[in-house]
C-alpha cells in the first residue's frame, strides 16, 4: 500500500509542488491543510505516514504544529519545508519533533532523499 | 513537472497574496491592528519569495526578499512605521505586482523595482543600501565561533566520531545539529569540536568531531549519523578507556536506544491498523480547475438542456410510457447536472471586492478626500464569468462615487456633514439576482440641474418635466456634459455611466440610480445569479415568441375584466392596492394590432420598486434558455438583451424586461 502523506503549507503553488513530486514517487496525498491548526487537526484525523510541513502559515506556525502533532503522537514523521535563510527556525523546528527538512526551491531529488530519510 | 502549470499557479497565487498584502497594508495604515496586518504581510511577501524562488523568477525572490527583511525588523519592532514608510510600501506591493505579472526566468530587477527598493531604503530610516541586498546562504547567521577550541575534550573515554559533510549540503548548520541530536539518541555527547552551538550556527558543510560515550558499536553510531543525510564520510574510532559494548542498561543512551526500538515495533503495528482507519475518515479534497473546463462543461450543458427541451416535444407527441418514464429520468438528472455546474462556477465576490478598498484609498489620497469606505456581503455568490465582467463597471462606479459623488473635507463640514465621506460596496441576494450596490453620503445628483442642462444642450425634449433614471444616465454621461466643476484624471472622460449601464445589460442585468442632492447617490447593479442559462417565460404575441427572464418578473395573471382600468386617459393595471402602468409588448416590439385580444395574458415585472403589467397575448410556459448575447446596444434603447433557442427548435428573443421600466 502507498505510504500516506499529509501537506501542509499555505501556498497552493507549495503544496501542488510537493505533492506532484511525492505523487510520482508513489506516494499517496490523503490530505491537505493551510494552517498549523489544520495540520494538526488533519494529522489526528488521518494518522498519515508522513507529514510535509511549511514553517510559515497563518494562524498556528509550522513549528507549533510539530510540538503539537509530536505530543499527540511521538512517533509522526514530519518533514520541514523550509526557506532559504530560517536556519535557526529549522533547528527549532528539529528539537520540536520534526524529522528532517528541505529547503525551497525544491529539487525533487532532495525532496524524496529526505523523505526517505524520515520513512527509514 | 509541466512548468506553465506552475507559472500560472504562481500567478494567480501571488496574485491572491498581494491582495492579503494590500489588505493589511491598509489596515496597519489605518492603525486598527499592529501584529496581525504585519504578520499577514510578511506571511504573504514570505510566500511570494518561495513560489518565485522554484519558479527561478530571480528578479521577484529578491526584491520579495527585501521586502521580507524589512518587515521582519517592523514585526520585531526594529522598524518605526510612519505616513512615508506606508507610502513607500504601498508602492513596493504595486511594483511587487508588476513583477509577478511579469515575471521571468533568472530576469534581473527592474528599473522600477530598484527605485522603490531605494526609496523604502531611504525612508526607512536612512540605512545604507549595503543592507539591503539580498542574503546569500553564507550570510545567515554568521556566526564566528572565535572561541577557543577545547581540543583537548576530546580526550577521554568512548567513541571518537569524525563527520564530514557534503559539499552541497543545505542549511549546514541544522544537519550538523540534527547529527548531534541522532548521537545523543545513542549515547552521551561528551564534546564536539567546533561546540555544538557553533555546528548550529555553522552555514558551510563542517567537518567536525564528537566524543560520545555509548555502549553502541561503531556500525550503528556510523548509521546513526548518516541517517541525517548529506553526509560524505564518517569515522568512528573506539577511544582509550571506553566501555567494551555491552548489553549494560545503565549506559547512558542505553534507554533511550531500547525505547527506540519499541516504536518500530509499534510502528509495525500501526501501519497494520491503518486501512480501517483510513475507511472511516471522510476527506474533503480540491482540485484546482481552469477555467475553461468550467466554461466548456457549461456551454455543454447549455446544449444538452436545450435538446432535452426538443426531446420532450418529440416524446410528448407520442404514446409510450417507457419513453415518457425514460424521459422524466433524463429531465431530473440534467436539472441535477445543471444545477451541480452552476454552482461549481459560483465564487464570492470578495474575489474581486478585495482589491477596491486599496483602489478607493488611492484615489482619495490622489483626490485629496477622506473616504471610510465598508464592503458588505462579501460572501454572497455570482458566477465566475458573471464576476469577471462585473470587475470593471463597478470600479468605475467606486471611482465616479470618490471624484464626483463625495465632497472635499472641508466642503463637507461646511455643509454639517462630517469630513470623512462615506462609501459602500454592498452586495445581496435578491431571489434569483444578486445586487451590487454603491452608496456614498457625498453631493448627490441635482436631477434639476442636469435637466436643465440637458434641455440646453438639447439632450431631451425641452418641455421634459422630470428626468426619468435612464434618461439622466444617459445625459450624465454625454460627452462634454458636466455638471462637475473641473473634470479630474481618476473617473476619466467620454468612458461615462453609460458604459456601465450597457455592459450590465449585456449580462441581463439592470441599472438603478437613486440619488438626492446633498444627501448621496446610490447605483445599484442588479444581476442575474447565473450567466448562460436563465429561467425564462416564453410569451407569444402574434406568431412570434419571446423570452422574458424570471430575473425581472413579479406574478402572472390572466386578464380579467376588472384588472385593466383606465385612469386619465390611460391603461393602468390595478393589482390589489396598487396600480400601476399597462405596457404591451405587441407595441413594444412594434407588431400590428392583432385581432383578437380577448385571451391576453399579463406579466407584473418590476425593477426596484418600480413595476408594471406587460401584455402578452398568451404565456406559453417557463423554460431554461440559454442566452446567446449580442452585442450590446449602446444607443440605450435597445429592446432585447438577447437570444435564444427554444426547445422546439425555433429562436427567440429576449426581452430586456428590466429596461422596459
Amino acid at each position: 500500500m502507498a505510504p500516506t502523506v499529509l501537506i501542509c503549507d499555505d501556498a497552493i503553488f507549495m503544496r501542488t509542488m510537493v505533492g506532484d513530486i511525492l505523487q510520482q514517487a508513489g506516494f499517496e496525498i490523503v490530505g491537505e491543510a493551510e494552517t498549523g491548526t489544520q495540520a494538526v487537526e488533519k494529522y489526528k484525523q488521518l494518522r498519515p505516514d508522513l507529514v510535509t510541513m511549511d514553517i510559515v502559515m497563518p494562524d498556528m506556525g509550522g513549528i507549533d504544529a510539530v510540538r503539537e502533532i509530536t505530543k499527540f503522537d511521538p512517533k509522526a514523521r514530519v518533514l520541514m519545508c523550509s526557506a532559504m535563510g530560517q536556519q535557526s527556525l529549522v533547528v527549532e523546528a528539529i528539537q520540536a519533533g520534526a524529522k528532517d527538512f528541505v529547503v525551497k526551491p525544491f529539487q525533487p531529488s532532495r525532496v524524496l532523499e529526505a523523505v526517505q530519510r524520515v520513512l527509514g | 513537472m509541466d512548468p506553465s502549470r506552475y507559472a500560472e499557479l504562481f500567478r494567480t497565487e501571488s496574485r491572491e497574496q498581494l491582495s492579503v498584502i494590500n489588505r493589511a497594508l491598509l489596515a496597519l495604515e489605518q492603525g486598527e491592528a499592529m501584529r496581525e496586518p504585519v504578520d499577514a504581510i510578511f506571511r504573504g511577501v514570505h510566500t511570494i519569495k518561495g513560489m518565485s524562488a522554484t519558479m527561478g523568477y530571480t528578479a521577484v525572490a529578491e526584491f520579495s526578499h527585501e521586502l521580507e527583511s524589512l518587515f521582519d525588523k517592523v514585526r520585531a519592532g526594529d522598524q518605526m512605521l510612519s505616513p512615508d514608510l506606508m507610502d513607500a510600501f504601498f508602492a513596493a506591493a504595486d511594483a511587487l505586482e508588476d513583477g509577478v505579472e511579469q515575471a521571468r526566468e533568472d530576469a534581473p530587477m527592474t528599473a522600477s523595482m530598484k527605485r522603490v527598493l531605494e526609496r523604502l531604503n531611504d525612508v526607512a530610516g536612512g540605512r545604507s543600501t549595503s543592507e539591503f541586498r539580498v542574503v546569500k546562504p553564507s550570510d545567515v547567521l554568521r556566526i564566528t565561533s572565535e572561541q577557543p577550541v577545547p581540543v583537548e575534550a576530546l580526550d577521554g573515554p568512548g567513541m571518537l566520531i569524525t563527520v564530514t559533510q557534503s559539499a552541497n549540503v543545505l542549511l549546514p548548520g541544522v544537519r550538523a545539529f540534527m547529527v548531534i541530536q541522532r548521537l545523543r539518541a545513542v549515547g552521551e555527547v561528551a564534546a564536539a569540536v567546533p561546540t555544538v552551538d557553533a555546528l548550529q550556527a555553522a552555514t558551510t558543510p563542517q567537518r567536525f568531531r564528537v566524543r560520545l560515550v555509548t555502549s553502541a558499536g561503531e556500525s550503528e553510531i556510523e548509521q546513526a549519523v548518516r541517517s541525517v543525510g548529506d553526509i560524505d564520510a564518517v569515522t568512528v574510532e573506539r577511544r582509550e578507556g571506553s566501555s567494551a559494548p555491552s548489553a549494560t542498561p545503565v549506559a547512558p543512551g542505553g534507554e533511550r536506544r531500547a525505547q527506540g526500538r519499541r516504536v518500530t515495533d509499534q510502528l509495525g503495528v500501526d501501519e497494520l491498523g491503518l486501512p480501517a482507519d483510513k475507511g472511516a475518515t471522510p476527506r474533503a479534497r480540491h482540485v484546482r480547475i481552469e477555467l475553461s473546463r468550467l466554461d466548456t462543461l457549461l456551454n455543454l450543458i447549455g446544449e444538452l438542456v436545450i435538446v432535452r427541451g426538443r426531446l420532450q416535444v418529440l416524446a410528448a407527441g407520442l404514446h409510450a410510457p417507457a419513453l415518457h418514464e425514460a424521459m422524466a429520468d433524463a429531465t431530473r438528472l440534467v436539472s441535477d447536472l445543471q444545477t451541480e455546474i452552476m454552482t461549481s462556477r459560483l465564487v464570492p465576490v470578495g474575489q474581486i471586492f478585495d482589491r477596491f478598498p486599496r483602489l478607493v484609498r488611492d484615489v482619495a489620497r490622489q483626490l485629496g478626500k477622506d473616504v471610510l469606505f465598508a464592503i458588505e456581503g462579501k460572501e454572497i455568490e455570482l458566477d465566475r464569468s458573471v464576476l469577471d465582467e462585473i470587475g470593471e463597471p463597478v470600479v468605475h462606479l467606486l471611482r465616479n462615487a470618490v471624484d464626483h459623488g463625495l465632497e472635499r473635507p472641508e466642503v463637507r463640514e461646511a455643509a454639517g456633514k462630517a469630513r470623512a465621506g462615506r462609501l459602500t460596496l454592498a452586495a445581496q441576494r435578491d431571489r434569483s439576482s444578486v445586487l451590487i450596490v454603491v452608496r456614498d453620503d457625498g453631493r448627490g445628483i441635482d436631477r434639476a440641474r442636469v435637466l436643465a442642462r440637458a434641455i440646453e444642450q438639447g439632450l431631451v425634449d425641452a418641455t421634459t418635466k422630470t428626468l426619468d433614471d435612464d434618461t439622466m444616465i444617459r445625459c450624465i454621461s454625454h460627452a462634454g456634459f458636466s455638471t462637475a466643476e473641473t473634470v479630474t484624471d481618476v473617473s476619466g472622460r467620454g468612458v461615462g455611466i453609460d458604459a456601465v449601464q450597457s455592459k450590465v445589460r449585456a449580462l441581463g442585468g439592470s441599472l438603478e440610480v437613486q440619488t438626492a442632492a446633498g444627501a448621496g447617490t446610490t447605483v445599484t447593479i442588479r444581476l442575474p445569479v447565473t450567466l448562460a442559462i436563465v429561467r425564462a417565460l416564453l410569451a407569444r404575441v402574434g406568431g412570434e415568441r419571446y423570452a422574458l427572464p424570471l430575473t425581472h418578473v413579479r406574478e402572472t395573471m390572466e386578464r380579467g375584466p376588472a384588472t385593466i382600468r383606465q385612469v386619465q386617459g390611460r391603461d393602468v393595471l390595478v393589482l390589489r392596492d396598487e396600480v400601476m402602468p399597462i405596457l404591451r409588448l405587441r407595441d413594444v416590439v412594434r407588431l400590428p394590432m392583432g385581432k383578437d385580444e380577448a385571451h391576453e395574458e399579463i406579466v407584473v415585472i418590476e425593477r426596484g420598486d418600480r413595476r408594471a403589467g406587460l401584455v402578452v397575448d398568451e404565456l406559453t410556459g417557463q423554460e431554461d434558455i440559454v442566452v446567446k448575447s449580442f452585442d450590446a446596444v449602446r444607443d440605450g434603447a435597445s429592446l432585447f438583451s438577447g437570444a435564444t433557442i427554444l426547445a422546439d427548435g425555433a429562436p427567440a428573443l429576449i426581452v430586456d424586461v428590466g429596461n422596459l421600466l
